[in-house]
């Protein structure tokens, strides 16, 4: 399986004026729907007896989200590590993630997530499919393994569709497709026993052109919501509900 | 300049295409599947009309490699996908097949004088928009409701029948609608949102009778529906569940994670009640309630039925 080591969404600051993003204070975490990716495959790896391998693309912290990855079930990790500064799109991420797939021997099934917490782009699993060669089925909310046969429930708008592929396959998968426990203490302390790999991009032998980004990014700005953040925090329930009720009148939004 | 192309499986959203497509080039190519959507895409004053045709009756997502064949022999500058479910996955396909660049869910597409293209998206689930800029050949998704069906009057596009392989290596088992509990938090007026601060089981009736007071249906974050389960999932805002567009939408005990709080964007006022005022909800919201909602939830129903 497949998953992104992502600044928290939560921690960018936006300078309210100019709209710049600082995302260097913002701590780092895998994106939170891989965590149940990462569960999902480990349901479906230990019921036809495989190993489950994690596999990430980022610079060198997300070394760190390794050991997580390990925690959370993944057997063996593998870090494909970014040159330093150079930028990835999803060009570049499906292209490094298809060579290392490759890489390793007898891969029936890589699962992906719908959409990764920064750019929700449901780019690169589609992508990587194409690149392998393999059938691809996305937006998937249960999936079983049975001998060489994938079944898949995706989830249509107001329809859900069962479909049925051979082995090997991309999948794409969306959160409900499993929870995303909490790693126990145990897990914690047993991930620091699990092997993990790292391989400089460089290793993978892939042409100039499959790791120089298509698109060039010319702006990144924050999003700053315009909204009247009239605080009510003083004085009793009562009169904070008062307050709100005489605004939200005044504004026409109650019936 | 070979004009751009455009693509859905649904027809309706390949007309909206095409007027967002004839604003950045003079020559628009739809492409569709079958004859029937041929027909009503052959009145959107498009240069011309390609219907993709295989036997029987493939899903889409089969059509993939001979779009992308298409794309190649007619050296076409970019194609716009319709951002759905089909569409996201048949986009990013033919981009890797064509080994092109690829935007996700473009609000402003923009071509630059020196034929290269531009266009903004989204970030971090609403809290940030990127820029991009690429020349080459390009794909790029666009959702539904962006542009305006297009439709110009006595115009009839030549349509041209291309006869293609399609890959069936995925077999549909069977599709069936999805079990619903009747709720279309989309269209409502009001809603009530119940947080992880307001997640036990009793809190629920509390949510319930503010929503019967504001005539407001009762929505949720991810986690009360997911990991609680106290709500079906359809009744979860944010970016892999429900986007709303309320009038009013009042957050009980919601935190305001970003990958909720961009599924209630459009709304035209915001009302966070949070005990907590550090809420990242309240950096959102047109009024920031701090205080307990299990006292303040009831004063406030009641002060709105006292209007009625």
């Amino acid at each position: 399986m497949c998953f992104k080591w992502v600044a928290a969404e939560g921690e960018l600051r936006v300078d309210p004026a100019t709209r710049a993003v600082d995302a260097s204070s913002a701590r780092r975490k895998i994106s939170d729907y891989d965590r149940n990716t990462i569960e999902a495959a480990r349901v479906a790896a230990g019921s036809i007896g495989s190993e489950l391998v994690g596999l990430t693309f980022g610079g060198p912290d997300a070394r760190t989200g390794i050991k997580d990855a390990l925690a959370r079930g993944v057997d063996r990790a593998v870090h494909v590590v970014a040159d330093e500064g150079a930028r990835a799109d999803g060009h570049v991420t499906a292209h490094v993630l298809a060579a290392q797939v490759r890489r390793l021997e007898d891969v029936d099934l890589v699962l992906c997530t719908e959409g990764a917490s920064d750019t929700y782009a449901h780019e690169t699993g589609p992508r990587l499919g194409e690149l392998l060669g393999w059938p691809v089925v996305t937006n998937v909310r249960e999936l079983t393994v049975e001998g060489r046969t994938l079944r898949a429930v995706r989830v249509l708008g107001a329809d859900l569709e069962t479909v049925e592929c051979d082995l090997p396959a991309l999948v794409t998968v969306v959160p409900e497709v499993a929870p995303a426990p909490i790693p126990g203490l145990r897990s914690v302390l047993g991930a620091a026993k699990k092997p993990s790999e790292q391989v400089p991009v460089a290793d993978l032998g892939l042409p100039a052109g499959a790791v120089t980004a298509r698109t060039t990014v010319t702006s990144f700005l924050g999003y700053v919501a315009a909204r009247r953040r009239v605080v009510l925090a003083d004085g009793a329930a009562q009169d904070k509900v008062d307050a709100l009720v005489a605004g939200l009148a005044q504004d026409g939004v109650l019936r | 300049m070979t004009g751009i192309y455009v693509f859905s499986e649904d027809p309706r959203l390949a007309a909206e295409l095409a007027t967002t497509a004839a604003a950045l080039a003079d020559e628009v190519h739809v492409v569709c599947l079958g004859a029937d959507a041929s027909r009503t895409l052959t009145a959107t004053g498009a240069t011309s009309v390609v219907v993709l045709e295989a036997a029987g009756a493939p899903r889409p997502e089969a059509y993939v490699a001979a779009l992308a064949g298409l794309m190649r022999d007619r050296g076409a500058d970019l194609l716009l996908v319709g951002a759905t479910v089909t569409g996201w996955e048949v986009g990013a396909r033919v981009a890797a097949l064509l080994d092109s660049a690829l935007v996700s869910e473009a609000s402003v597409i923009t071509a630059l004088p020196d034929g290269a293209w531009q266009a903004e998206r989204v970030m971090y689930a609403g809290g940030a928009v990127q820029t991009e800029t690429w020349s080459g050949p390009g794909v790029v998704t666009v959702a539904p409701g962006r542009a305006v069906a297009a439709a110009v009057p006595g115009s009839a596009s030549p349509v041209e029948v291309v006869a293609v392989d399609v890959d069936t290596r995925v077999r549909v088992v069977s599709r069936t609608a999805r079990v619903r509990s009747g709720v279309d938090l989309a269209s409502a007026a009001r809603v009530v949102c119940v947080g992880m601060g307001l997640a036990e089981p009793g809190d629920l009736a509390l949510a319930g009778d503010l929503a019967d007071a504001l005539d407001a249906e009762v929505a949720c974050t991810r986690p009360v529906a997911e990991d609680r389960g106290l709500l079906p999932t359809e009744r979860y805002i944010g970016i892999s569940g429900a986007h709303v567009h309320p009038d009013l939408y009042v957050g009980l005990g919601v935190s305001g994670q970003v990958q909720h709080t961009v599924g209630f964007r459009d709304a035209k006022v915001v009302v966070g009640i949070n005990t907590n005022p550090a809420a990242p909800l309240f950096a959102v919201c047109d009024y920031a309630v701090v205080g307990d909602a299990h006292e303040i939830v009831p004063l406030l129903a009641a002060a709105v039925r006292a209007r009625h």
